[in-house]
Parts: structure tokens; C-alpha cells; sequence
């Protein structure tokens, strides 16, 4: 018990002085998640739409496809990307690995699947009449999409908030691709099981609880969210 | 003004349509009238060039529409659903949707939409939204919102479904008051004969997705003569007898189930009693009638009988049959 004590201790302490370890360290991740989960939702918004609006050939297949992803282990992710970033790897021109870049491309390939299959569910739930009836009104196909994605905007908000949720938590491409490096690509998934290995437990603790304030944060804004779509 | 060709319209290889062709005339008023699941509502959507058809073609003032219409096109063509929706928002936002995507704002989307409210009442509307509603309200405001955008051809699925007898009468007087102002085409769809035939010119029956020869219900179109009861209407080579105080244009409509019949002529107090020959028999769409076909006197009545009633008659297409009705079972329209 009195370890635990210890720990709550020491990182109360770190959080209240402002540890600037441990605030670059959130810094990090939230420019990075926030990164990810933008690109993410660019790409698969628009292509969720595209699955749950469009009939064309393979349309199922298309949909399996992105259903599966969204159980894709993120150490997969991580280690086909290491694969694709590496020296000899097709991109490592690039010289992303271990950059905080890799772990945006990390987290994009992760946040995608959710943001377009989620998507095109939601999307699909939208009252089929609504794409008609703007369709009838003389709406093009971008007015048309505008109508039906404000139909579901609550739902689509949701979507958001679950990419965001996948990206700032997952440690597995984090790992791999970002390398935990100091002060360039330590975010605090990365960080909090480093220090836990190290034994600085009130440190890891610290980092948790910062992650966890903005899981809590997602979360909130996700439930104030749907109450207002319910209504 | 729309024309359907040599259409085939499948839904998962369910042919729901199968029409050699179908038009709406230029500033025509046209009904369709069938049972649900006829097609009516698959032909409106064929007609709002809202979905290709499988095989056929479709023409625009003549012109072959490609296989996804244009939005300029669509623009001429409007459908208002059986159900419905509005947009979120408040029901002004919903009448001035179309009137924005045609680039028409300030006071000249407010006259329109002026001029729409006034027509359908809708002035103490203006700023609910969807769910303070009703359906009847919410079919208006979708009816106003397909008005104000004046186009060429109004498409209308049930457009009174959900309104009462005096909201529909309301409805309809204000459609033909904006086609006095400004002839456009109107296709309505309706199980309603009586406003069919009130407010549109011209009939088309459907029956599982197809044309169908004869209108369900024995529709004629006759001229009454003045006075008051009981009147003999030549049709054909028979007299109809009708009980109406109306006079001049009307259309008749004999109930096929209140029409008798039999092999011989009954004694009975049916002021109509008419003898000719099967010419078909089907089983109803749903139920487990028999509808007969019989030319009398160079007329086609369909009568709608149980199948052990034809049993018990011994029917067969060719068999002698009378029908008899009474004179207040005509409806007159």
C-alpha cells in the first residue's frame, strides 16, 4: 500500500509543478493524435460515405475489408509499417522511422478503418428518404452528401471521438515505428510502459493519469454528443 | 414531357416494373392508381429520374436522359414521397433548401415561399421543426416545398395519405389553383379514385408493376344529364342506371364488390342488371377472391367474388354470366 501511496504522491507532485517531461510528453501525443485522427477522418469520412451511398461492384467485399481492419492488432500495424519504413524498406527514402511522423502514419492506418467503416454505419442509418428528397430538390451530389452527413452529424461526431480514442491510446505502432526516443517520439502510452519497466512507477502513474484525463475528456465530449443527437 | 420506354425495373432480380410506355403529358394532370405494391411508387422514382431503370429508357422533353441524370435535369422534376421527410431545421429552412441550390435568396426566395405558405396555410409553421409536426403538416410543407420550386413536372405519392378528407380537398384546391397560375404536370398517385378522378385528367391503373387494361373499380366517363334521381347513362350498348343529383362531366365507378352474379338474370330490386360472357378470371393480388371479367354489351365490368362462388357457378372464361347491381351502388365522382 505504501507503494502505491508513494506513487500517487510523486506524480501528483510531478503534475502540479508541471513537470515539463511529462507535459512534452502529453504535448506530443496530442499533436500527433490529433494529426492522425484529422488525416483519418479526411480519408474515411468521404470514403464511408462512399461505401454507404454507392453501389458498385465488390461494395460488400470493400465493406468486409474495412470491417476487419478494425480489429487489426496495432503491433501488426506497427511492425508491417517498420517493414515499409525501414532502410530497405520501399519508403525508407523517406527516413520517417523513429520521427513522430511514422507514428502519425502509424495511427492514421489504425484510426482509418474506424472512421470509415463507422462512418458509412452511420451513414447508413441515415432515413434513405433524406439523400431522395434532396436529390429531388435539385441538390448535387455534394449538396446531397452535405445534407445526409448533417443528418447524421451527431453520429459522425461519435466516429471522431472513437478515432481519437484508437489513436492517443494505442501503444503497439507507437512502439515499433516511433522508437520511444526521449523528447522526439515518447508518447505517453510509450512512456508509461518504459517507466513502469524502469521501476518509476509514480512517473508512469503521472503519464496515465494525463492520458487517462483525456480519455475522459473523449469520452464526455462523446456523451454530451449523443445526448444532443437523442434529443 | 417524361416518357418511360420499354422499362424493366428490377429490385434484386424482382421485377417490380414491366411498362412498354408510360408518359406524362406536358402541363397533363395524370393519375396512377393500383393497390400497394403495385409499382406506383417504383414508377414515380423512374419518373423523378431519381433511379435508372434496369432495362429501358427514359426521355426528358424528348431528349434520352443519361444513366445518371443530371442535377439540372433533376431540377425540372420534382417528387413528393408517400412519407415525407423534412430536413433538420425549422420548415422555412426546408421550403428555401431547393429555392438555395437553384442560387435563389433574399427577398426573391421569400416572395416564393410567400406565395407557397399563403396557398397551403402554412403561416403558423414557419418556424417548427420536424418533430413538432404532424403528418399531415409535415406532408404540406413537403407538398410547399415541391411548389416552390415551380417545376415542369410535380410528382406526388399519396400526397393526402395522411391528411383528413378537408386538408386533402385543401391540398388539392391548391394545386390546382398554382396550375391555373402556371401550367405544370402533375402525376399523383393515389388509391383515392375520388381524388383521381377529381383532380386529374387522365387515368393509368398499375397491377404488379404492369399497365393494367382495366381500371380496378369500373370507371366510365360520362355526361349526366340535369334533374335528380335516377338516371339511365348509355355505355356502350347498355344503359347504366345511377342515382346522382349531379349533372354534366362525371365519372362513374361500380364497386366490383357490390356487383352480383349469377348464371341467369335474378328478380331482384338491382336496377342494373346486365348478361354477357366471361372474358377472364384471376385470383386477387391478396385475399382468396376471384375477380371475373365479363364483356356485357360491348362493356368490361370486373366483379370480385369468392373462389367457392365460382365453384358453386361452374364459371369458366365464355360462360354465359349476369351482373346486377343496384343504382345506388354506382359512385359517382
Amino acid at each position: 500500500m505504501e507503494f502505491l501511496a508513494e506513487g500517487f504522491a510523486r506524480a501528483w507532485d510531478l503534475l502540479v509543478r508541471g513537470d515539463a517531461e511529462v507535459y512534452g510528453i502529453a504535448l506530443l501525443t496530442l499533436r500527433v493524435a490529433v494529426l492522425a485522427t484529422f488525416v483519418a477522418c479526411a480519408i474515411g469520412l468521404p470514403l464511408g460515405y462512399f461505401l454507404a451511398t454507392r453501389r458498385f461492384w465488390g461494395r460488400r467485399a470493400a465493406l468486409t475489408v474495412v470491417n476487419t481492419a478494425l480489429a487489426f492488432p496495432t503491433v501488426v500495424v506497427g511492425l508491417l509499417l517498420y517493414g515499409m519504413l525501414s532502410r530497405r524498406g520501399p519508403l525508407g527514402g523517406l527516413g520517417w522511422l523513429y520521427t513522430w511522423q511514422a507514428i502519425v502514419v502509424g495511427d492514421v492506418l489504425l484510426a482509418l478503418p474506424i472512421a470509415a467503416a463507422l462512418s458509412a454505419a452511420a451513414i447508413q442509418g441515415v432515413d434513405p428518404r433524406i439523400r431522395r428528397t434532396a436529390e429531388t430538390l435539385g441538390a448535387g451530389p455534394w449538396r446531397t452528401a452535405w445534407t445526409v452527413t448533417r443528418e447524421a452529424r451527431f453520429a459522425l461526431a461519435a466516429v471522431i471521438t472513437a478515432a481519437f480514442g484508437q489513436v492517443v491510446a494505442e501503444i503497439g505502432a507507437a512502439m515499433i515505428v516511433g522508437g520511444n526516443i526521449r523528447g522526439s517520439t515518447r508518447t505517453l502510452t510509450t512512456s508509461v510502459a518504459l517507466f513502469t519497466s524502469q521501476g518509476d512507477f509514480g512517473m508512469a502513474l503521472a503519464l496515465g493519469l494525463v492520458l487517462l484525463a483525456m480519455a475522459l475528456v473523449v469520452n464526455i465530449a462523446l456523451q454530451v454528443l449523443q445526448g444532443r443527437g437523442s434529443g | 414531357m417524361v416518357e418511360l420506354r420499354a422499362i424493366r425495373h428490377r429490385y434484386a432480380d424482382r421485377l417490380v416494373l414491366d411498362l412498354e410506355q408510360f408518359s406524362v403529358p406536358r402541363a397533363g394532370a395524370l393519375a396512377i392508381v393500383g393497390h400497394n405494391g403495385s409499382g406506383k411508387s417504383t414508377l414515380l422514382r423512374l419518373l423523378a429520374l431519381l433511379e435508372t431503370p434496369t432495362e429501358g429508357q427514359v426521355f426528358f422533353d424528348g431528349a434520352l436522359v443519361p444513366c445518371r441524370a443530371r442535377a439540372s435535369l433533376r431540377r425540372r422534376v420534382t417528387l413528393v414521397e408517400q412519407r415525407p421527410i423534412l430536413f433538420r431545421g425549422t420548415v422555412r429552412e426546408n421550403l428555401e433548401f431547393g429555392l438555395d441550390v437553384r442560387g435563389i435568396a433574399g427577398s426573391a426566395a421569400n416572395g416564393i415561399i410567400g406565395d407557397v405558405v399563403e396557398r397551403l396555410g402554412l403561416q403558423p409553421l414557419l418556424d417548427r421543426r420536424r418533430h413538432e409536426l404532424s403528418d399531415g403538416e409535415v406532408q404540406r410543407v413537403a407538398v410547399a416545398r415541391a411548389l416552390a420550386l415551380r417545376p415542369d413536372v410535380l410528382l406526388l405519392d399519396e400526397p393526402a395519405s395522411s391528411a383528413d378528407r378537408a386538408a386533402a380537398g385543401a391540398l388539392y384546391r391548391a394545386l390546382a389553383a398554382e396550375r391555373a397560375a402556371r401550367p405544370f404536370a402533375v402525376c399523383i398517385a393515389s388509391h383515392q379514385l375520388e381524388d383521381a378522378y377529381r383532380w386529374t385528367d387522365d387515368i393509368r391503373a398499375l397491377a404488379e408493376g404492369r399497365l393494367s387494361p382495366v381500371t380496378p373499380e369500373n370507371l366510365f366517363r360520362v355526361e349526366l344529364p340535369a334533374g335528380d334521381g335516377l338516371k339511365g347513362i348509355q355505355i356502350g350498348q347498355v344503359d347504366l342506371f345511377v342515382m346522382t343529383d349531379r349533372s354534366g362531366p362525371a365519372v362513374l365507378a361500380v364497386p366490383p364488390t357490390d356487383i352480383f352474379v349469377s348464371k341467369e338474370p335474378l328478380p331482384s330490386s338491382a336496377r342494373n342488371v346486365l348478361s354477357g360472357r366471361v372474358t377472364g378470371m384471376s385470383i386477387e393480388h391478396r385475399g382468396a377472391g376471384v375477380q371475373i371479367r365479363a364483356d356485357v354489351g360491348g362493356v368490361e365490368l370486373v366483379a370480385a367474388v369468392t373462389a367457392e362462388a365460382t365453384r358453386d357457378l361452374a364459371l369458366g372464361p365464355g360462360s354465359p354470366v349476369v351482373f346486377s347491381f343496384k343504382a345506388t351502388a354506382v359512385r359517382v365522382f
